[in-house]
């Protein structure tokens, strides 16, 4: 049904891209493709849905099959007839004003009889459990909805192909495990599904699973030894924390008290505050109550430096190199070799950051907040979203390096895996309100905590921990 | 009030309540032509306008969102003002501003009763290729998104001290080139999103040949009470007296 021969593809400016691969993508089984960041799994996918070489144009070698059409031979929109793709980033594939219009662009575009779009729009809104938010904005929709409101705009256009790319990053667990549901679905009814995934537990043991894996160039490079300077200790005290966002409070009254030298991982479901929380203690967000440091000597400003979700906010410079060093007027070029070494990016140190892969630009943009040495620690928004595993344990390695020099840390994070290694885990509730706090061991195993937060511990996790023990 | 959630912060939200939601978009983009071709003439009619307008928009609903709209101008405008009242006359400013707040005016009243849907259609009725209608539209959803990224790029060029100091006319001239932290973000944040929304339009056959339109126009009662208002007042504008 869809097949890939030995395709390969280069992008004209970027110079990287993929390597010939070939792939059967066989109906009623889910084929999943794992591989390394930037070893091409994005260029893949679009190679399957024809997006490559209809949209982007390169140096392309090789063919793919889909339906029994050669997919450079026929134009995009009969291949799309066939297949159907769903992107990484939710939002940024939300075409139409209302969700019901989301779903009736692509039914449209088949040239359907009006009431056979209207059977299949019903049809659709009812089987993703749309219906009650048919006529809001989908920019409006949590994460988990607009992933939702996308598979469910596809598969509306009846599809026999269906291609992921890297659909559960932005995803919390509970809507994950939904998503996954549905898939199965799709190909128990003997469809074509193949899915470009790092976060591949979730499909692990699956019996209708064929794993694809791609090889990729990364390689771990030797953490360097630390020699960070102690700091000294203080308190983090959030009084009275609440933040109005619109007519929405995101957060109430919120009480917490953080220590340095921890990792503390905050998680709960998309749109509880987590973001908002983070950017209120770097002093981002105008809010209620109070958020100090105390010290032995007494109250200080916090001061953390905060890494954001997406690196390309923050990007700009020549070289990574001229990045994290900009704007700084007496750089310690000492702390700046070890931490280029530490976040694994010696190689890259005269490439622009722009032509990085996304985990590589991630770190880049995790060294230059760190190069200004914030003097309480680093905040860190979704910091394993998208990442491999490598990137994930270099990640770590540095995280606890710098609480082990007296730092704090806190992250906000869907990974459970990742929030697991954390010292302490504060879960949040629907209201943004916490349902439990304390050692991530503690919180983990507290299922009722779980299950008052909405957030599913998914099997593969809890297998994995009994394991583990 | 009742106001249908906007997509983000900044964007203009739909006020379902208005009578104007119920006209035709193209109904509504002729009388958005005649309010900016009205801009044109003289301060004491365009003064007689405004009292009429002022009606309009109260019998619409749309009278708080406009005067929210024109409110976010108010430095331009009182920049313009004076400037206008110095360098040339107080007549001068006067119809300045009132035209400036006119043709703002008129930007809140077509897209607080129109979504981008009903634009695209309005446009592909008006014999706009499909292409063309639906880009447009498309465009002018992505207004809001665009607004968010600008605040979000600022914000973490903020947080690591790489913001240009603009805090004086003097220290813009002078920093000028450290714009580049802020456009830089800026253009390939605008890049990627034009890509991800071209491949999500593909994936979903936007160059079909055989696409059709489920929804559809047609002018009511309302739309006909609206254009012949509107070529009335024209005309009685217009006229010579």
């Amino acid at each position: 049904m869809l097949r890939a021969n030995q395709i390969a593809f280069r992008y004209p400016q970027e110079g990287h891209g993929l390597t010939p691969v070939s792939l059967n993508v066989e109906p009623g089984r889910i084929t999943l493709v794992t591989g390394p960041s930037g070893c091409g799994k994005s260029t893949l996918a679009r190679c399957l849905m024809g997006l490559i070489p209809h949209l982007y144009h390169g140096e392309i070698s090789g063919e793919v099959w889909l339906n029994g059409y050669r997919t450079d031979e026929v134009p995009m929109w009969q291949l799309a007839e066939k297949a159907g793709m769903v992107f990484q980033n939710p939002a940024a594939q939300m075409l139409a004003p209302t969700v019901e219009d989301e779903i009736i662009f692509g039914l449209e575009n088949l040239g359907l009889a009006h009431d056979e779009i209207t059977t299949r729009l019903e049809t659709a809104l009812k089987d993703f459990n749309l219906a009650h938010m048919r006529h809001r904005n989908p920019q409006t929709l949590s994460g988990g909805e607009q992933q939702r409101l996308a598979l469910a705009a596809i598969l509306a256009r009846q599809p026999d192909a269906l291609i992921l790319d890297e659909p559960l990053s932005m995803l919390d667990t509970t809507a994950a495990t939904e998503l996954i549901a549905y898939l199965q679905k799709f190909a128990a009814d003997g469809k074509a599904l193949v899915m470009f995934e790092h976060r591949h537990e979730y499909l692990d043991g699956l019996p209708e699973l064929h794993h694809v894996a791609l090889d990729g160039k990364e390689r771990e490079t030797e953490f360097p030894s630390a020699n960070l300077s102690a700091r000294e200790t203080f308190k983090l005290n959030i009084d009275q924390l609440h933040v109005q966002l619109g007519k929405r409070e995101v957060i109430q009254n919120l009480d917490l008290e953080m220590h340095s030298g921890q990792i503390v991982a905050i998680v709960g479901r998309n749109g509880v505050g987590k973001t908002t929380l983070l950017r209120s203690l770097a002093g981002l967000q105008k809010h209620g109550g109070s958020v100090k440091v105390s010290t032995a000597h007494g109250d200080e400003t916090p001061n953390f430096g905060i890494a954001f979700q997406n690196p390309d906010l923050q990007m700009f410079n020549a070289s990574v190199r001229e990045e994290m060093l900009y704007r700084l007027p007496n750089p310690d070029l000492h702390y700046f070799r070890w931490l280029i070494s530490a976040l694994g990016l010696e190689r890259y140190e005269n490439t622009p950051p722009l032509l990085l892969s996304e985990g590589e630009k991630k770190r880049v943009a995790l060294g230059l907040v760190l190069m200004r040495q914030p003097a309480h620690g680093l905040l860190l928004d979704e910091p394993s979203l998208g990442q491999d595993q490598l990137h994930k344990t270099i990640l770590m390695r540095l995280l606890r390096t710098l609480a082990d020099a007296g730092q704090l840390v806190v992250m906000t994070t869907h990974d459970l895996t990742l929030a697991s290694h954390a010292d302490r885990l504060i879960l949040l509730g629907p209201g943004g309100e916490v349902i439990a706090d304390g050692l991530s061991d503690a919180v983990l195993n507290d299922s009722a905590a779980w299950q008052k937060s909405g957030i599913l511990l998914p099997d593969w996790f809890l297998r994995g921990r009994t394991e583990s023990r | 009030m009742r106001v249908s959630p906007a997509g983000r912060s900044r964007q203009l939200a739909l006020v379902e309540d208005s009578p104007l939601r119920h006209a035709d978009p193209r109904t509504k983009l002729f009388l958005s032509l005649a309010i900016s071709l009205v801009v044109m003439t003289s301060i004491e009619r365009l003064l007689i306008f405004l009292g009429v307008y002022v009606l309009f928009l109260l019998w619409a609903r749309l009278f708080i969102p406009t005067v929210e709209h024109i409110w976010r101008l108010k430095w331009v405008l009182i920049l313009l003002f004076f400037l206008d009242w110095w360098l040339i006359s107080l007549d001068h400013a006067m119809l300045i501003c009132l035209r400036l707040i006119l043709l703002t005016g008129v930007f809140a009243l077509f897209f607080s009763t129109t979504n981008t849907r009903e634009l695209g259609l309005a446009l592909e009725k008006l014999r706009v290729p499909y292409r063309y209608a639906f880009s447009l539209s498309l465009a002018f959803q992505s207004l809001g998104l665009l607004d968010d990224e600008w605040r979000a790029i600022r914000e973490a060029q903020s947080s690591r001290g790489a913001l240009p100091n603009v805090s004086s006319f003097w220290k813009f001239i002078t920093n000028v080139g450290d714009l580049i932290s802020l456009t830089v973000p800026a253009i390939v944040l605008t890049t990627k999103r034009a890509w991800a929304i071209t491949e999500a339009s593909y994936a979903r056959g936007f160059d079909s040949p055989h696409r059709v339109s489920y929804h559809s126009l047609s002018f009511t009662r309302l739309d006909l009470l609206l254009i012949t208002g509107t070529i009335n007042l024209l005309i009685l504008l217009f006229w010579r007296w």
